[in-house]
């Protein structure tokens, strides 16, 4: 209790914080859209928008109109869809789900100014992870949903996981310090933005691309390996036929 | 070193030793069939390495009689030392409250490996070695094809190694771990056939019942060591120099008041050192009582006495040579020449002397029941062993330097014919394919003529027939006990002065003596040594003791000369027995093996005569020189001297014993043996118990004149009285049968069976208490001691368990508690930051 | 714009993106989403590393992300490849299948009260027909119902 009653003094998770019961509610949210009955579930979704409007109060504002506007409808697009995500019970709703979740991260990062890394995020990520997913999907999962897609984790694992990951998110955001203002970031808001950023990546990060580059490569070999090796290649009839013979 | 004496003596143990380790490393596989050589060679050489010892020492012994005026005695010892074993500075701290009989000079605790040589040893070591070679050649014979030969004959060779070692040693330590060498041989050839259950078991029981024994000898080491300050035999300088005219040079200026300042030249005088022994200065009383007993316990162990004879009618479940070599013929006598070497101690309490001597005769009348009715002919044998040597201890318990001396001659002779007949046993034996009942083998002359000859002599020798070696022997200690008798009863009617002055009337007429010396010591007016300082009532205790002691003796020789030929008719005559095991081998044993049983024979023999030549007034050879021993030669020992002499009638009266005996033997085994069943029912209360029988007295009633005596008194109105009387007979009968009820479980016949059941009650008294408080302890070890342990073992495993029910190999259970331990340390992190 | 709001906005978002995302992963039992959910869990560092890139006006936190995004692609690539092969193996994605490595002893974990698939659960997305309604195939239908 001591610790408890500590820490919340020490952070800004007080009780009449907007923050705590935001997160609070997120988290409970998160756990009651994984019930079984139909009704905890859209208690669930309606707890989960409520923890998020009012994490939303808590924020300080950004000052301008239209990026406060623009991050509060990317914000909550992005956290609304991952949370849905997690807890959808179709597998292919949670791609789906991702993918929105990946435009509303991808929309943050344009907001931030990363106008390349917003584009890549969606090409990337929506257009080829996913995807690759979905074929995982169908590859795998040809036949309706799974007992163990309606189940989670039964017992104590949900209140400890929803409690544990409450208490490292709200330890993480109210750690926080007040930062102080350091001006316009001239350099990333440039005009000549991807220019530049192509310019640092291959400048002084050559090795890392280069790095990396290998690693997908290697990534590549290595799935076809993997896949090979599990399905081993059946013999055509007509060695089977010798090998009766 | 340089002298031959010094040679000889470290070669004989050498010898066998070389041999042991030699088969030992290549029996196996180089020599195999030859393993026996190297050890035969090697015994035999250190035989005549003996033979030099005895022919030196008996030359030097005279050269130092001669000149012993410039010695401190007249008895000779030469001494070897080796090398230092142990020394530790400043070990002893001398006693306050006990007599000082410890020299001052010296403090260290200093082990020397000496050898000596004196009389005694030269003889045991003659002796050893002697009857070694003939056993090792016999068993060669008897041993061949067994799957151990060289493991056999490296053990014999080790234990010649330690049997010369044990006797030739001149320091206690060395002689207990010489003792402990032999035991641990004769443990491994007790044992050797392991695969048989008996065979182990046996040797487990010798192994133990001698640790009893040598617990009572470490014991007595330890007060030796409190009382004396040393353990050495031998007198030495505190460097360790041991010869004798520098040791007498220090001693005179020791004496004379003059001690050199060095530490180094003081004398340290050993307990049965010349110049300890000539002073007799030793501690008497109650401790000197207490060194004794417990010498006497190790003694018993060893040489198997009563209590502790158990173990050596059982030991002849190893080969037949063992038993002729260790159990016959050597290895029992360690406990003899120990008493003998200590007869110093032992003159310093009567009461000890006297111990040794009820012990050995209660043994010898025990073991000689035993063996009259054992059917196993080694059992026969070995009982007899047992007996003989409680006739040496006897012999060793008079007190007089004559007694010990006919002690040591007894031993001499027993050896060879005990070997002899040992031999024999394992020659028919060998032809009976390991069959050793004698009631199924008989009539074995015919196809044993040689076995049959020298067994029939060494019969005769142990039986005390007149004129064969053990006639002698044995006669000179009955006659030793009868003269100790005699003294005593002298000493007490007040003729001890005048026995004195004939005592050294003799001593003056003799013409080859040596024993001038001894009529000077102040305290010899009686020859009672340390006895004629007890009182009058206490001296006649002692003399009733002597006297009963006496007439066992006698009784004990007439069981010997019957149970010796009971086995000896038995075996070779009779209807020809042949049992089925022997198959087409029951014929005379190789010449190998009949050799050493002839020569043994012969020494069986003659050697008693050729040696005590008193009967017809001719020197006593093996007295005399057994007597340059410095223990027996000098002191109180010497003081109890008298002439060995001949005497007529305790020989005629032993040998028309013996004479009897063997008659009686004849008479019974040779016929239909229908007397001796009879005796065997007659001692096993059977014909009592048919008298004593409730239901033929119950059947009395039955009987005419009983009946009309009944209805008689019934028609005079006196039924109530016959009817009464005839219950009160039953109800008598009833209650005197008890007794005999009970005899017929205990009765002479069946105790003489079950060898008095003393393993029985040593098994109730000792092995079954012992047993219960293993069993006790093994529960407090197994669920106490253990539980506490395990009690330990189980908390990791408590812990464990707990931790173990987080391990449900579930991947997410993981990533959780990694959350977790994040979560803790992110915590942690935020509070230190807090301050 | 106030730089250090925006900062501190991001960081929450962050932070939330991130803890659905391990929130999912301990929860979910289907391993293509146990993926998905790490993935989400890269896009919340990705947004925190953004944030701060821009709040010190320094590139390394878009280079961060950068290699994520190809980071992320490889193991997408494996952990796909790996999915595929475990499901080969025993025909199911469900993760407490591969359940023995647990202790010696430990009772093995078996669900209980698994619900009914509710009605609603069963219809799989579907687009809007049409033009010309092909022929369906009644052995088809029988089949694969849900399709």
């Amino acid at each position: 209790m001591n610790v408890t009653a500590l820490l919340l003094a020490q952070t800004a998770l007080t009780l009449d914080s907007p923050m705590t019961w935001g997160i609070g509610l997120g988290a409970a949210g998160l756990a009651l859209r994984l019930a079984p009955q139909a009704a905890w579930q859209k208690l669930g979704i309606i707890a989960g928008l409520i923890g998020i409007a009012l994490i939303g109060v808590a924020l300080p504002p950004l000052g301008d109109v239209l990026p406060q506007v623009l991050f509060w409808l990317m914000a909550t697009l992005a956290v609304f869809a991952s949370g849905a995500a997690v807890t959808s019970r179709s597998a292919v709703y949670a791609a789906i789900w991702f993918a929105v979740s990946l435009l509303g991260v991808a929309g943050l990062f344009l907001l931030q100014g990363a106008q390349f890394l917003g584009v890549a995020t969606v090409v990337v990520y929506a257009g080829a992870i996913v995807v690759t997913f979905l074929f995982v999907l169908m590859l795998a999962q040809p036949e309706g949903h799974s007992p163990y897609d309606r189940i989670s984790w039964a017992g104590f694992a949900i209140p400890i996981a929803t409690i544990g990951v409450a208490l490292l998110i709200g330890t993480l955001v109210s750690s926080l310090p007040e930062f102080g203002s350091v001006g316009t970031p001239n350099e990333i808001l440039h005009k000549t933005h991807v220019a530049r950023l192509g310019g640092e990546l291959y400048a002084k990060h050559l090795v890392s691309v280069e790095v990396v580059g290998t690693i997908l490569l290697v990534a590549l070999v290595g799935a076809i390996a993997i896949v090979i090796q599990g399905n081993p290649r059946r013999r055509t009839t007509s060695e089977e036929g010798a090998s009766d013979r | 070193m340089d002298d031959w004496l010094s040679r000889f003596l470290i070669l004989i143990p050498a010898f066998p030793l070389a041999a042991a380790i030699l088969v030992a490393i290549a029996g196996p596989k180089l020599l195999k069939r030859w393993c026996h050589v190297p050890v035969i060679v090697a015994i035999a050489a250190s035989f005549v390495c003996s033979l030099g010892v005895l022919s030196q020492v008996s030359r030097l012994s005279n050269d130092a009689v001669a000149e012993h005026s410039t010695l401190a005695s007249a008895g000779f010892e030469h001494v070897v030392t080796l090398w230092t074993w142990a020394d530790v500075v400043e070990a002893y701290t001398p006693p306050d409250d006990l007599e000082a009989v410890a020299d001052g000079g010296s403090r260290d605790f200093r082990i020397d490996v000496t050898l000596r040589a004196d009389a005694l040893t030269a003889i045991m070591l003659s002796m050893v070695t002697f009857i070694s070679t003939l056993v090792a050649i016999f068993a060669a014979g008897y041993m061949h094809g067994d799957r151990g030969y060289w493991r056999f004959f490296a053990y014999i060779g080790l234990f010649v190694f330690s049997m010369t070692m044990l006797v030739s040693v001149s320091n206690f330590i060395m002689l207990f771990v010489f003792w402990e060498a032999v035991g641990v041989c004769s443990y491994l050839l007790i044992g050797f056939w392991y695969e048989k259950p008996e065979a182990a078991a046996a040797g487990k029981k010798a192994f133990l019942v001698n640790r009893v024994g040598d617990l009572g000898f470490a014991l007595a080491l330890f007060l030796i060591w409190t009382n004396y300050g040393t353990l050495n035999f031998h007198d030495t300088r505190a460097d360790g120099e041991t010869d004798p005219v520098l040791i007498s040079q220090a001693m005179e200026a020791q004496l004379a008041g003059d001690a050199p300042g060095d530490n180094e030249s003081l004398v340290v005088r050993g307990v049965l050192g010349r110049w300890r022994i000539a002073a007799n200065d030793y501690v008497t009383g109650k401790v000197a009582l207490a060194i004794c007993l417990l010498l006497l316990l190790g003694a018993c162990g060893k040489s198997a006495q009563f209590p502790l004879h158990v173990w050596l009618p059982d030991a002849m479940e190893g080969p037949t040579p063992v038993s002729a070599l260790i159990h016959a013929a050597t290895m029992v006598t360690a406990g003899v020449y120990m008493v003998t070497r200590c007869t110093p101690l032992f003159m310093a309490s009567p009461e000890a002397q006297l111990t040794v001597a009820c012990v050995g005769t209660f043994t010898a009348l025990l073991a000689g029941l035993i063996a009259m009715t054992q059917f196993d002919l080694k059992r026969v044998l070995a009982y007899s062993t047992v007996s003989q040597l409680g006739y040496m201890f006897l012999a060793l318990g008079t007190g007089t330097v004559v007694g010990i001396s006919a002690g040591m001659f007894h031993l001499f002779t027993h050896a060879f014919f005990k070997a002899l007949l040992f031999l024999g046993a394992g020659s028919v034996m060998h032809a009976m394919g390991g069959v050793i009942d004698m009631r199924r083998f008989g009539g074995l002359r015919r196809r044993m003529p040689t076995t049959h000859a020298t067994f029939m002599i060494g019969c005769l020798a142990l039986a005390g027939f007149p004129l064969l070696s053990g006639f002698f022997s044995k006669d000179s200690i009955v006659a030793a006990v009868h003269d100790r008798v005699h003294d005593i009863e002298h000493h007490l009617e007040g003729h001890g002065l005048e026995s004195n002055v004939d005592d050294k009337d003799n001593r003056t007429n003799r013409s080859h003596t040596t024993y001038e010396s001894y009529s000077e010591p102040e305290h010899s007016q009686s020859t009672l040594g340390q006895l004629a300082n007890l009182p009058a009532a206490q001296l006649h205790r002692f003399a009733t003791v002597y006297q009963w002691l006496y007439y066992s003796a006698m009784f004990t020789a007439f069981l010997t000369a019957f149970y010796t030929f009971r086995a000896f008719f038995m075996t070779f005559y009779g209807k020809e027995v042949i049992p089925h095991e022997a198959g087409h081998h029951a014929h005379e044993s190789p010449p190998m093996m009949a050799w050493p049983l002839i020569v043994l024979a012969v020494f069986a023999a003659l050697v008693g005569g050729a040696l005590d030549q008193t009967i017809i007034h001719g020197p006593n050879l093996f007295g005399t020189f057994l007597l340059h021993t410095p223990s027996l030669a000098d002191g109180a020992a010497a003081a109890t001297f008298k002439p060995f002499e001949f005497h007529g009638n305790v020989a005629g009266t032993s040998g028309a014993i013996a004479i009897l005996a063997i008659l009686l033997a004849t008479y019974l085994y040779l016929g239909h043996q229908r007397e001796i069943e009879w005796i065997r029912r007659l001692m096993d209360f059977e014909q009592f118990a048919k008298w004593f029988d409730v239901e033929s007295v119950s059947r009395w009633k039955e009987v005419a004149w009983v009946k009309q005596l009944h209805s008689a008194a019934k028609s005079v109105g006196l039924g109530w009285l016959t009817g009464g009387l005839g219950n009160a007979i039953l109800l008598l009968v009833l209650i005197a049968a008890t007794p005999f009820m009970l005899g017929h479980f205990i009765s002479p016949y069946k105790l003489s069976l079950g060898k008095f059941f003393v393993d029985e009650i040593y098994q109730l008294l000792i092995v079954l208490p012992l047993r219960g408080f293993a069993v006790v302890c093994y529960a407090i070890d197994r669920w106490i001691v253990d539980g506490f342990v395990n009690l330990v073992g189980r908390i990791p495993l408590l812990v464990g368990g707990l931790m173990r029910s987080l391990q449900m190999g579930l991947v997410q259970f993981y990533a959780l508690a990694m959350v977790l331990g994040v979560l803790v340390l992110l915590v942690a992190r935020v509070m230190l930051a807090a301050g | 714009m106030n730089e250090a709001a925006l900062l501190q906005n991001y960081l929450v978002v962050g932070g939330l993106l991130f803890g659905i995302g391990l929130f999912g992963f301990i929860v979910r039992r289907n391993m293509i989403v146990m993926f998905l959910c790490a993935e989400m869990m890269l896009q919340g560092v990705s947004v925190t590393a953004i944030a701060f890139g821009r709040y010190h006006d320094d590139w390394g936190g878009q280079m961060l992300v950068i290699f994520i995004i190809a980071v992320a692609a490889a193991e997408a690539g494996i952990a796909l490849a790996l999915i595929l092969m475990l499901f080969h193996k025993s025909g199911t994605l469900d993760m407490a299948f591969w359940q023995d490595l647990r202790e010696e002893g430990q009772p093995a974990f078996i669900d209980r009260g698994v619900p009914e698939e509710r009605a609603e659960d069963r219809v799989w997305p579907t687009l809007t027909p049409a033009g010309v309604e092909p022929e369906v195939d009644q052995e088809e239908q029988r089949h694969r119902s849900n399709v």
